[in-house]
């Protein structure tokens, strides 16, 4: 190790940002070159100095002052109207639509279909009127729409009277549910099984999409691209049902090692997850990662916080296993 | 220091924050009244130390918040939602450190709402130096040397240093919020170490 890299990883160390492995380089380091140790002398004399400027108490007058007028601030913001609520919805289901390209794709054509039907449908109203033909009422027309497809409109986009005629043409769009069939790999299916991880108003589709996803990735299959082990850790940390998180934590077990993200996600888990089964599986899961030092300190908060005695006995176990490195 | 600690209680708390996000996101204003005072102390704290200014840390807290319930719809749960609501204010801390400097305000000391000079270091005990008023003089004279020297610093290396020193955040969660890398947030740390270091040389 040269001086220029000891000088960078000292701060690092000062602030508990090095990994054990290159803390032992630096410590062997500065054990034979005195220009470092002093270096680190004085960052840690600058750290010393530096808590003669505090991060001083709240006054709670001032707190309470700052309240009032944020409350006051607040108030005055007009309430949102429908159609900016509206507005919004539409824009976060476009990113949504931005995130999942198939589905995008499967409800432009399913937008773009209904706009031929109506197309069709326009032209030969507008035959049908040119001919001097008596207009067919809409409840004997074949072409227009039945209850069960009224009951499936998305949006509709227009809204015409015919002149002098009782007829009207409404433009809508339809969503219309579509199967499709296809092997795990397949990346159309995994991305509707993303999708599905995130439907919200049914925890067992939920449930079989993530118990998939997660299977898929415990197996290796292709499993580092495409999103997947996102949609896992979405899942893990947001997901209300205890069983969708746990498959899901099953799902990220193999990259706990390998990426800094998912271990996050799964500390997040074992700090924060009501259910004690997802805990403790967490714990397990994170046994063989020695290298991260957030790791040992986050086991060591468990061992000594956890209301779950069991947790604690476990968290302590592991950690006694750990090699006290720092 | 207690950063990691405070870090901790906000993990503990996800899970009912998820649900009062959610019903923020709906409209509910008492959902989004209860997200403030989970987070206001901090930000307050934040704002008050990096800009030594009661009236600037009021605003800036009334900005960031209103700006979080203006665009709460916008939040998709990718980050905490803690690291969403500090990359508000500390873009708002950055602009406000942006305009003292080119103002060449350099706020050596703290003030508080009305304008009034406040003596921050009076309200720490120090058992070496309580009977000593010639030490408590000292000690002043060298928070306020701090104070200058952190405002010498750019405002990002001042940012940085503030979110690693004094708030006890890691470096990952930094650069999130700053929008930037890890690897940046570590250089500009350092940077800023070392023109602390060079800015203070001679007082230890």
């Amino acid at each position: 190790m040269n001086c220029d890299l000891a000088h960078e990883r000292i701060v690092l160390a000062a602030y508990a940002e090095l990994l054990d492995e290159q803390a032992h380089e630096l410590e062997r380091h500065l054990a034979t070159c005195s220009d470092c140790s002093q270096e680190r002398e004085q960052l840690l004399a600058l750290k010393t100095l530096a808590t003669a400027y505090p991060v001083r108490e709240l006054d709670p007058n001032f707190v309470a002052r700052s309240r009032m007028r944020l409350d006051e601030a607040l108030d005055a913001v007009p309430p949102k109207r429908w159609y900016e609520r509206v507005g919004q919805r539409i824009m976060n289901s476009f990113s949504n639509l931005q995130a999942a390209p198939a589905a995008a794709l499967l409800l432009l054509i399913v937008g773009a279909g209904a706009g031929a039907v109506g197309g069709f449908e326009y032209a030969q109203a507008r035959a049908a009127h040119v001919a001097g033909r008596p207009q067919p009422s809409a409840k004997s027309d074949p072409q227009s729409p039945t209850s069960a497809e009224v009951a499936g409109v998305a949006s509709v986009s227009s809204v015409v009277r015919q002149p002098n005629s009782e007829i009207v043409e409404v433009t809508y769009n339809q969503v219309v549910p579509r199967r499709v069939q296809g092997p795990l790999d397949d990346p159309d299916i995994r991305r509707l099984l993303m999708l599905a991880s995130e439907n919200p108003d049914s925890p067992g589709v939920r449930d079989d999409s993530v118990g998939l996803l997660a299977d898929e990735c415990r197996a290796r299959h292709a499993c580092n691209g495409e999103g997947i082990r996102d949609a896992l850790m979405v899942a893990l940390r947001y997901d209300r049902s205890e069983t969708v998180r746990e498959k899901a934590l099953q799902g990220l077990e193999p990259f706990v090692a390998e990426n800094m993200d998912v271990r996050n996600a799964v500390l997040e888990a074992l700090l924060n997850d009501p259910d004690p089964r997802i805990r403790t599986s967490a714990i397990s899961i994170l046994e063989p990662v020695e290298g991260d030092t957030s790791v040992r300190q986050v086991l060591s908060t468990v061992a000594n916080s956890d209301h779950n005695p069991h947790i604690r006995t476990v968290s302590r176990e592991v950690l006694s296993r750990a090699p006290e490195i720092q | 220091m207690d950063g990691p600690d405070r870090a901790q209680e906000r993990l503990q708390a996800r899970a009912p924050e998820t649900e009062l996000i959610r019903e923020a996101q709906a409209g509910s204003r008492a959902a989004f009244d209860a997200l403030v005072r989970q987070y206001e102390q901090q930000v307050l704290r934040l704002a008050l130390h990096l800009t030594g200014s009661e009236h600037d840390a009021e605003d800036i807290y009334q900005e960031a918040f209103l700006k979080a319930f203006r665009y709460i719809g916008n939040f998709r749960f990718e980050c905490s939602f803690y690291t969403w609501i500090y990359r508000i204010v500390t873009n708002l801390c950055l602009d406000q450190l942006r305009r003292r400097k080119t103002r060449r305000e350099d706020q050596a000391i703290m003030v508080d709402h009305s304008g009034d000079e406040i003596d921050m270091l009076a309200t720490i005990s120090d058992t070496r130096s309580f009977s000593n008023p010639g030490k408590e003089l000292d000690r002043k004279v060298l928070g306020e040397r701090i104070q200058a020297a952190l405002s010498k610093l750019t405002p990002r290396e001042r940012m940085v240093f503030e979110l690693k020193h004094y708030q006890g955040l890691r470096l990952r969660t930094i650069g999130e919020m700053l929008n930037t890398t890890e690897e940046t947030a570590k250089n500009t740390l350092f940077r800023a170490t070392k023109k602390l270091r060079t800015q203070l040389a001679g007082l230890r």
